[in-house]
């Protein structure tokens, strides 16, 4: 599109503040992980220090962080695993048979992500509390709970995120590895799943992001054996101070992850964050 | 001979049946598994919750008393309840038309630039994929009044010190300026994807025809952009409306309730005053709202695109 | 081999509606058969039920007297060429190639021996090693023919596998698939919408429509005999002229045609099955070859002004004014005409065809009781 200069430099003008805005806050916090505990409040606030690791280590293993990492590595690879093996191949059905029903249950599917999680995670914890009372079987602040409860938000997503990746396929290379000797599953396996890998991993990734960052039905269910890192972060406000270094040391293993994720995923980004719904 | 050759048609019968019986209904070897476990864990709860709203269950209590639709009377007729969920509406048309303008309005700036176009859409992703939670923690700390960055900007301009999130006039729009900061850029992303696939030759050709931009963008972006924005615009509704993670680190609801939000809201009456049946039924309703919002609104998107 | 077809249906699903109308088809041993029609007419659902990707409603199909209704696709030892599919995009042409064979207990060396052998028979054994990036369309198309006969199946099943290929290509292609077919003498099936690949290729044509086989038979027969009224228009380019007419008996029991603005005399062959009619509406149908250029008018000879000439190469087709009617001519280009001029069409009685205006079936008797399928 041909444009003229000066409309142009408006637009790098505009754009421009808004990466700033956009960029400072999450800069201006970072460094604040670096600085030593006397400058973590100073004002004006203090640009130029010596970096230091004491944040990171307190956080670490003073405070346990090790083990919420653990837990928020266990529960979010646990619960998109578990996405994994069951919607990819829910995906593949819905993308290649039609049948009676298939229109309307991709449409609940989507209608899925519009459920507020208090409306699952309120019934969850009274329904673990009754297995524990009636059946004893423990799933509240445990990881199996929590794995099974991510599904509500993860399963959906995973479902149609691959359905996008398998249309995009012709069912003409399936179905001539079929002529030519295979099961259906065989073809599957040999043919179509080394296609389709590259989506597999876009997809585990962005739900591996959503998993991460949950914090609503974690604070419900988890408890001191399962917490998450998201649900730590708030435990350094506590109501007289505020250990700002620490916290956005925690603040950092959260983000720092999921920001390195993003850049390997640009590109599929949009498709996973709108649910693949524009194809 | 004869007697194996009878025996071999009836198996090859029994066989044959269940090869047919597989064939057509050959989906559900692959749906099944997961049909079930979203059964379980979204219909089950749902069900499970419309029956507690229906009953008096405390966490303390054994005994369950039917109380009928005696807590969604009570739900309806509490000043709480009905402050967040003004306040859920507050956040609903304040951040959704936030964050939608302003996504919009980089969308379009979008278009017209050529270098750098790859790090700044990187840039801007940032904020989507942080943590809601580690948003608001980053927010207070820019917000404090004491040596927050934003007070010492203001302070070098002239204003005063601001405690925008302790008071009641200004906790709301601090806590929807922070959301909109945080999404904002998801509406940009999406309708910027939506408009680099806009084919180019209805551009090219209105151009041809001396059709100035304006025009342009009314009768030609809009119109084909529409299902885009419709999906951009329901993702921000339904996220809107269930807001909590942000509220809860930077207000925690106060001050007077002037931020809580119905998340927020039904969160406490179950887990800090244990009245499991009042947040049920509460739910149950909020349930029920977002369901008729976002049937509306995929209504029109279905006559926009072709589904599945 | 043999393949039959008995009484085969298949509908959409969700629909009653018939994708395949209980069909009837029989494909001699060796024969190049040509499954023809419009998009949507069931020709690429029969092919996909012979190959056990589609399963019917009700209905039977045996290859060599081999009931195969219920195998899956990998037993029924048929190989099948799709249009938007070619290869496998993880493998090398080699390993396309071989990997039908790894689905069979066999020795590395019998593999290896095979696949070059084969490759050899399409001329793609210089592109073993290349990878999907590095083959044009044509030759991928060439690796997917390999695939499909390296397990030496009875029975080839061909879904237009040259329609994505551009027009030089597709001539080359489909010289080259004629001479398989004369080189394995297997059966070969090949499905098109393109009526000039049916008729170069075909040993049979098999002319679908909705559903419904309209007619089978030799390519000469399906372009000189047609059936019926869509067998007529839908084979031959350009198509046949089709005039709605009536008929009428005269005293000497020959039967004239009035025609918008003009009328002719039916030739006798048409009789029986003009006494049989009821009513007397016909659809009168003659190919534009059969159509001159006549010097002066006479009888079978109308008048009326060119209006449009196209040329194609030796011969030009030409658009000539008769009243309303706009009839397509094809003549010699030495002899062709200029855009105004007057010109008299003679129609060549023995290349008329008619048909009933109700039922769109011929006249003809020997036609009309040898019924469709």
């Amino acid at each position: 599109m041909r444009v003229p200069k000066s409309e142009r430099i408006l637009a790098y003008v505009i754009l421009i503040t808004m990466a700033s805005l956009v960029l400072a806050p999450v800069l201006a916090g970072s460094i604040t992980a670096f600085k030593p505990q006397i400058i973590w409040v100073s004002s004006p606030p203090t640009w130029i220090f010596e970096p230091t690791l004491e944040n990171f280590e307190f956080v670490f293993f003073t405070r346990k962080g090790w083990l919420y990492l653990r837990n928020s590595l266990i529960i979010s690879i646990g619960s998109v695993a578990l996405a994994l093996i069951l919607g990819v191949p829910a995906a593949y059905a819905f993308a290649r048979f039609r049948f009676r029903g298939s229109k309307a249950l991709m449409q609940w599917l989507i209608s899925l992500r519009m459920i507020p999680p208090i409306v699952v995670g309120l019934p969850f914890y009274a329904m673990f509390l009754n297995l524990e009372r009636t059946f004893n079987i423990g799933l509240r602040d445990t990881y199996p709970g929590l794995i099974i409860t991510y599904q509500t938000f993860l399963l959906p997503l995973v479902i149609w995120m691959m359905r996008g990746y398998f249309a995009d396929l012709p069912a003409a290379m399936e179905e001539s590895a079929m002529v030519e000797g295979y099961t259906r599953l065989g073809a599957l396996l040999r043919v179509v799943l080394p296609v389709v890998w590259p989506g597999i991993v876009a997809t585990a990734i962005l739900n591996f992001i959503f998993a991460w960052n949950e914090f609503f039905l974690a604070l419900i269910l988890a408890g001191n054996r399962t917490s998450t890192l998201p649900m730590t972060a708030g435990t350094y406000i506590v109501r007289t101070r505020v250990e700002w270094g620490n916290l956005f040391a925690v603040n950092l293993i959260i983000m720092a992850p999921v920001i390195v994720l993003t850049i390997i995923l640009r590109q599929q980004l949009v498709k996973g964050l709108t649910f693949g719904i524009l194809e | 001979m004869n007697e194996s050759d009878a025996s071999d048609n009836a198996n090859q019968s029994v066989s044959t049946r269940f090869y047919h019986l597989t064939q057509r209904h050959r989906h559900w070897f692959f749906i099944a598994p997961a049909l079930l476990i979203l059964l379980a864990v979204v219909i089950y709860p749902i069900l499970f919750s419309t029956g507690v709203s229906l009953f008096r269950v405390t966490f303390a209590s054994q005994s369950r008393p039917f109380v009928g639709l005696q807590n969604f009377e009570r739900m309806l007729s509490n000043d709480d309840f009905l402050q967040s969920a003004f306040n859920t509406l507050y956040y609903v048309v304040f951040s959704v038309s936030g964050s939608f303008a302003l996504g919009f309005a980089a969308a379009l700036l979008f278009r017209r630039v050529t270098a750098g176009k790859e790090l700044l859409r990187l840039i801007l992703i940032i904020p989507i994929t942080m943590a809601p939670i580690v948003v608001g923690l980053m927010w207070n700390w820019m917000l404090d009044p004491l040596f927050g960055l934003v007070n010492w900007f203001l302070g070098l301009i002239g204003i005063p010190g601001q405690t925008m999130l302790a008071q009641a006039s200004t906790a709301r729009i601090t806590v929807v300026l922070v959301d909109i900061w945080q999404w904002y850029p998801l509406v940009f992303l999406i309708l910027e994807a939506g408009m680099a696939t806009l084919p180019r030759a209805p551009y090219e050709s209105a151009r041809l025809e001396g059709v100035p931009s304006w025009l342009i963008f009314r009768r030609i972006t809009l119109p084909m952009l529409r299902p885009v924005i419709l999906v951009a615009l329901l993702l921000r509704t339904v996220d809107a409306f269930r807001t909590f993670d942000i509220v809860r680190v930077m207000t925690d609801g106060g001050p007077h309730l002037t931020t809580e939000t119905l998340s927020l809201y039904l969160y406490r009456t179950a887990f800090t005053f244990s009245k499991l049946s009042r947040a049920a039924a509460g739910s149950i309703l909020m349930l029920l709202v977002i369901g008729l919002i976002s049937a509306i609104m995929f209504r029109y998107l279905y006559r926009e695109v072709e589904l599945g | 081999m043999k393949v039959v077809l008995k009484d085969l249906l298949k509908r959409f699903t969700n629909s009653d509606r018939a994708a395949v109308n209980t069909i009837n088809l029989v494909i001699e041993a060796g024969e190049l058969a040509v499954l023809l029609g419009p998009s949507g007419c069931g020709k690429t659902t029969t092919l996909r039920m012979i190959a056990g990707l589609e399963e019917p409603d009700s209905g039977r199909i045996t290859i060599n007297k081999r009931d195969i209704t219920d195998l899956a696709p990998k037993d029924r030892r048929v190989a099948m060429v799709f249009q938007n599919f070619s290869m496998y995009p993880t493998m090398n042409v080699y390993d396309n190639i071989a990997f039908p064979l790894h689905a069979i207990k066999l020795g590395r060396k019998e593999i290896d021996e095979t696949v070059r052998e084969v490759a050899r028979l399409v001329n793609i054994d210089h592109l073993l090693q290349r990878s999907v990036r590095q083959v044009s369309g044509g030759e991928a198309q060439r690796v997917a023919l390999a695939r499909s006969m390296v397990r030496r199946p009875e029975v080839f099943l061909m879904d237009e596998p040259l329609s994505n290929l551009d027009a030089k290509l597709r001539v080359q292609l489909r010289t080259e698939i004629k001479r398989l077919h004369q080189e394995t003498s297997a059966t070969f099936i090949f499905v098109t919408h393109d009526q000039e690949e049916a008729m170069t290729l075909g040993d049979k044509i098999i002319v679908m429509k909705d559903g419904d086989i309209q007619q089978a038979g030799t390519p000469h027969r399906v372009f000189f005999a047609p059936e019926n009224a869509f067998v007529a228009n839908f084979v031959g380019t350009p198509s046949m002229n089709l005039l709605p007419g009536a008929v009428q008996k005269t005293a000497s029991g020959a039967y004239r045609l009035q025609l918008p603005g003009f009328d002719l005399a039916l030739p006798a062959r048409f009789n029986d099955g003009l006494n049989n009619l009821r009513g007397d509406q016909v659809i009168w149908g003659i190919r534009p070859e059969a159509i001159r250029l006549a010097a002066e008018t006479g009888e079978n000879c109308v008048s009326g002004v060119v209006e449009l000439v196209e040329a194609l190469g030796s011969r030009d087709l030409i658009f000539a004014r008769v009243e309303d009617q706009l009839f397509r001519v094809i003549v010699d280009a030495l002899d062709s005409t200029a855009v105004g001029a007057p010109c008299h069409l003679r129609f060549d009685g023995a290349q008329m065809h008619l048909f009933d205006a109700d039922s769109e079936r011929s006249l003809l008797a020997e036609q009309t009781t040898a019924g469709t399928g």
